[in-house]
């Protein structure tokens, strides 16, 4: 054999410090959270709508510019889009939270890929579609609407349910939520949840409108508005140790600008898959508040319970997120 | 060598339409290959052509026949193959397979001093893989050709890229100012080349490994894998013995070598006045073009061409019959020992018996299983069964919305079952571990395993307990219970169970025995 000139040795020693490199490189695959967080982002949405902020923060009564305006807005009975539209109209219009130019992202939940939208283990697609097209006529620049589903493929999730189909047809943007930008953010006032990888995309975006559906759920006993939050992170299971506190602090960090539970069916047992007709209920309403523990509050009661028998609630009231005295609140049906 | 430079000159000199032609032919073939690897993965209904490659393996669908002792009339593809075969020689080796033309991309350094005796082992092999496969036992098709490209790329080499531009992507978005460019590079590239989630294999040295092992034989002789080992070259190569078109050298050659020194395969051998056996050529028309003398002519015969030396031989075929039968017998008393240990997890509708006289072990329901569920056995069911599929949940799940693996599957070894009937498909059956679950162990609450039970009259169910602390207070707990008669083990219970190392609630295969 030849001997080993300067020149081979170099290009073996090259191609040893690139292995070295790539493993490097690949080592860095895993599926760790980006740190440390984007700058600039606070811990409430940047953009909150006029009078979203004191509702959301306060406890007290409302400011003058709201007197009027509801804190929670119910629409029973009728087509979803004609609920949703209902609902908005009390709570003083879509314009009250959506600005021209901004940037919407709707979150739905579409937690499993197993059936479609008659189960109500999914987010209604006429629901969702009727909000993006709202969100556009108000003179939003884009609206994307996401889920993280952990049954089946996110592609597979929104075409079984539904949603992609309605979606895409109010003119919004079906995103699939990539790993690579979920990122790791320190959550300031949380009691519990100090640290957690979130999606970018939610955290940036202008306005989050939060679009849960009523179903049981075993641990939380409901999932609504906050659990509904479970989908913009990357490790789920972290959460259900201390799920209440857990989820408060995230709704604290996360901040939706609006919460609107769909209730035009609910799964009253099997949750959070479903697949059973016989455990859905057709109620046929929709609950609207920028207020996200008000909302779940008043949606618990659809199931016969308290809004105090949900630990996220409790957790949610301790922390001034919002509020729960349903007899206070001022809850117009329409 | 020192020839090589009148040769250049001669090269440079003629068009080579035809070599041209073959590789537009190759790349476009590969391509095709690649495309269709890549559209395998998913659970929307597949096209039409998703059995395509693997149906016009004539050595897949041969052994198919033999093992199974089924017919599939899809398996009529490979006849294409075969009439090509005995049309114009090992023309699919040259011009069609991907593995061949991925081969051909490692340009050949130096001549090959390997022996042409050896060209005897890749006969042996098809004469081992032909009688196994007449005892049922396919174990020997995991070196079909096509099976290790695409189990390669299946269950290494993509999963690497994927991983690898999930990297990059992780590193560039760190940079606020590529934001954009990233996260729309990214929805160009998800939806059809990248999976939602990457998936993990775990043993893709391995797979990757045959191939990589493939390509480095190329260092000892270009086509090294093509000329003394492929099976399927072998079984195309004896019909090739007879095909119509083979190369002849007419007067018109003054012995200058030239094709010899082009040809991939090294079967022109001076020697024997530049003829080549068409039982080692691959028909790809190097030496017509480079021949200044043009004394290459490619012609129709009708006899068989004469035997050779490496040719196999009815001692050697005794021989290999009896190592054949002898190894199918050994590796299915292994087989038996290793199911009584344990029984591998299949994929849904799959019969244990019928799936290893059927399955080509060609890795596509690897590539189909969207959560990386089905992985190439190692040891499960013994080396007969090496690298068939079997469900290892803690790596992936088999999702309620998906029945991709039956429907990519080209033999059916999997059977292509609509969702409906793949969703009543029992696979095991999940036990709870109560040493080790969060609730029954620690006393801590935990409902994962019934929170993901995707079953609509969930077969997890929870018990409300009410247990003391350490500190005397009492806690209410939900303590998760299997209910046999509704679960499927699909093992998304399994995949999810937060507790570390082995889950606390784990799906074994098989009937308990009846008292």
């Amino acid at each position: 054999m030849d001997e080993i000139s300067r020149r081979s040795f170099l290009r073996w020693l090259g191609a040893g410090i690139g292995l070295v490199a790539g493993e490097a490189l690949l080592r860095s695959c895993g599926l760790r959270p980006l740190t440390p967080s984007f700058p600039g982002l606070t811990p409430a949405r940047t953009a909150s709508p006029e009078g979203t902020a004191e509702s959301v923060t306060s406890t007290s009564a409302p400011t003058e510019t709201t007197s009027s305006i509801p804190d929670v807005a119910v629409a029973r009975g009728g087509e979803p889009e004609d609920l949703i539209r209902r609902a908005m109209d009390a709570l003083g219009g879509i314009g009250r939270f959506v600005r021209p130019g901004q940037d919407v992202v709707i979150k739905p939940n579409i937690c499993v890929a197993y059936h479609s939208y008659e189960y109500a283990a999914t987010t209604n697609p006429w629901l969702v579609g009727a909000l993006v097209r709202m969100c556009l006529e108000a003179g939003a620049r884009r609206v994307r609407v996401m889920d993280h589903p952990f049954g089946g493929t996110p592609e597979d999730a929104y075409l079984v349910t539904g949603i992609r189909e309605q979606v895409e047809a109010a003119g919004g943007q079906m995103e699939v939520m990539a790993p690579f930008k979920f990122v790791e953010v320190k959550l300031p006032g949380a009691r519990d949840l100090t640290r957690c990888a979130i999606y970018d995309e939610i955290l940036k975006a202008d306005v989050l409108i939060n679009v849960p559906i009523a179903k049981h759920h075993s641990l939380a006993r409901l999932t609504l508005g906050m659990k509904n939050l479970m989908g913009t992170i990357w490790d789920r299971p972290v959460l259900h140790r201390n799920l209440g506190q857990r989820l408060a602090d995230l709704a604290g960090y996360i901040r939706p600008t609006l919460t609107v539970v769909d209730a035009i069916r609910i799964l009253t047992a099997n949750g959070p898959t479903g697949g059973d007709l016989a455990d859905v209920r057709r109620l046929d309403t929709v609950i609207v508040s920028p207020d996200i523990v008000a909302a779940d509050s008043y949606a618990a009661t659809l199931f016969g319970l308290r809004p105090e028998d949900l630990d996220y609630v409790r957790a949610g009231v301790a922390m001034g997120l919002g509020r729960s005295d349903l007899e206070n609140l001022r809850i117009a049906v329409v | 060598m020192a020839r090589k430079p009148v040769s250049k000159a001669v090269r440079a000199r003629l068009p080579r339409y035809w070599v041209w032609t073959r590789r537009a032919v190759q790349y476009l073939s590969l391509l095709g290959f690649l495309v269709w690897f890549v559209r395998l993965r998913g659970s929307e209904s597949p096209a039409a052509w998703v059995d395509l490659p693997m149906r016009l393996d004539p050595l897949a669908m041969l052994s198919h026949l033999l093992a199974a002792r089924r017919l599939l009339a899809g398996s009529a593809l490979a006849f294409l193959v075969l009439a090509l075969t005995l049309g114009v020689g090992r023309a699919w080796c040259g011009w069609l397979c991907p593995l061949g033309t991925v081969l051909d991309l490692f340009p050949r350094r130096r001549p090959s001093r390997v022996p042409d005796l050896w060209r005897k082992a890749k006969h042996l092999l098809l004469g081992a893989i032909l009688i196994a496969a007449l005892c049922t036992n396919l174990t020997l098709l995991v070196l079909d050709p096509l099976s290790i490209l695409l189990r390669a790329l299946a269950s290494g080499l993509w999963p690497a890229a994927e991983q690898a531009f999930g990297a990059a992507e992780r590193a560039l978005y760190g940079f606020p100012a590529l934001r954009p460019l990233v996260s729309s590079l990214d929805r160009l590239v998800r939806p059809h080349l990248l999976g939602a989630n990457p998936v993990d294999f775990r043993a893709g040295t391995v797979y990757a490994g045959l191939l990589l092992a493939v390509l480095a034989l190329n260092a000892v002789a270009p086509r090294f894998w093509c000329r003394y080992l492929c099976p399927l070259g072998a079984l195309l190569g004896l019909l090739s013995k007879v095909s119509l078109v083979r190369r002849g050298v007419n007067v018109r050659c003054n012995a200058c070598g030239a094709c010899a020194r082009v040809c991939p395969t090294g079967t022109i051998r001076s020697e024997e006045g530049y003829t080549s056996d068409p039982a080692e050529c691959t028909m790809c028309l190097e030496c017509l073009e480079v021949c200044p003398q043009r004394a290459v002519v490619f012609r129709i015969h009708l006899r068989p061409e004469r035997r050779q030396v490496y040719d196999p031989g009815r001692r050697e075929f005794l021989l290999t019959m009896g190592a054949a039968l002898l190894g199918a017998a050994v590796l299915r008393g292994e087989r038996h020992a290793r199911a009584r240990l344990s029984k591998p997890i299949r994929p849904p509708g799959v019969q244990e018996d019928r799936l290893l006289s059927t399955c080509l072990r060609c890795g596509a329901c690897s590539r189909a299983c969207p959560t990386g569920a089905i992985q190439p056995a190692l040891g499960e069911s013994g080396w007969e069964g090496f690298w068939t599929p079997v469900l290892l949940f803690r790596l992936g799940y088999c999702a309620y919305s998906c029945n991709a693996c039956g429907q990519v599957c080209p033999v059916e070894a999997i059977p292509p079952l609509t969702l409906e009937e793949k969703r009543r498909q029992v696979l095991g059956r999940a036990y709870i571990d109560r040493d080790r679950c969060l609730p029954w162990a620690d006393g801590r609450p935990c409902i994962v395993c019934e929170e993901m039970c995707p079953v609509p009259e969930k077969a997890v169910v929870l018990e409300n307990v009410e247990v003391v602390q350490d500190d005397g207070s009492p806690l209410l707990l939900q303590r998760p219970h299997v209910v046999e008669a509704r679960c499927i083990g699909c093992g998304i219970c399994e995949y999810k169970c937060p507790v570390p190392g082995p889950a606390a609630i784990r799906v074994y295969a098989g009937e308990p025995a009846r008292f």
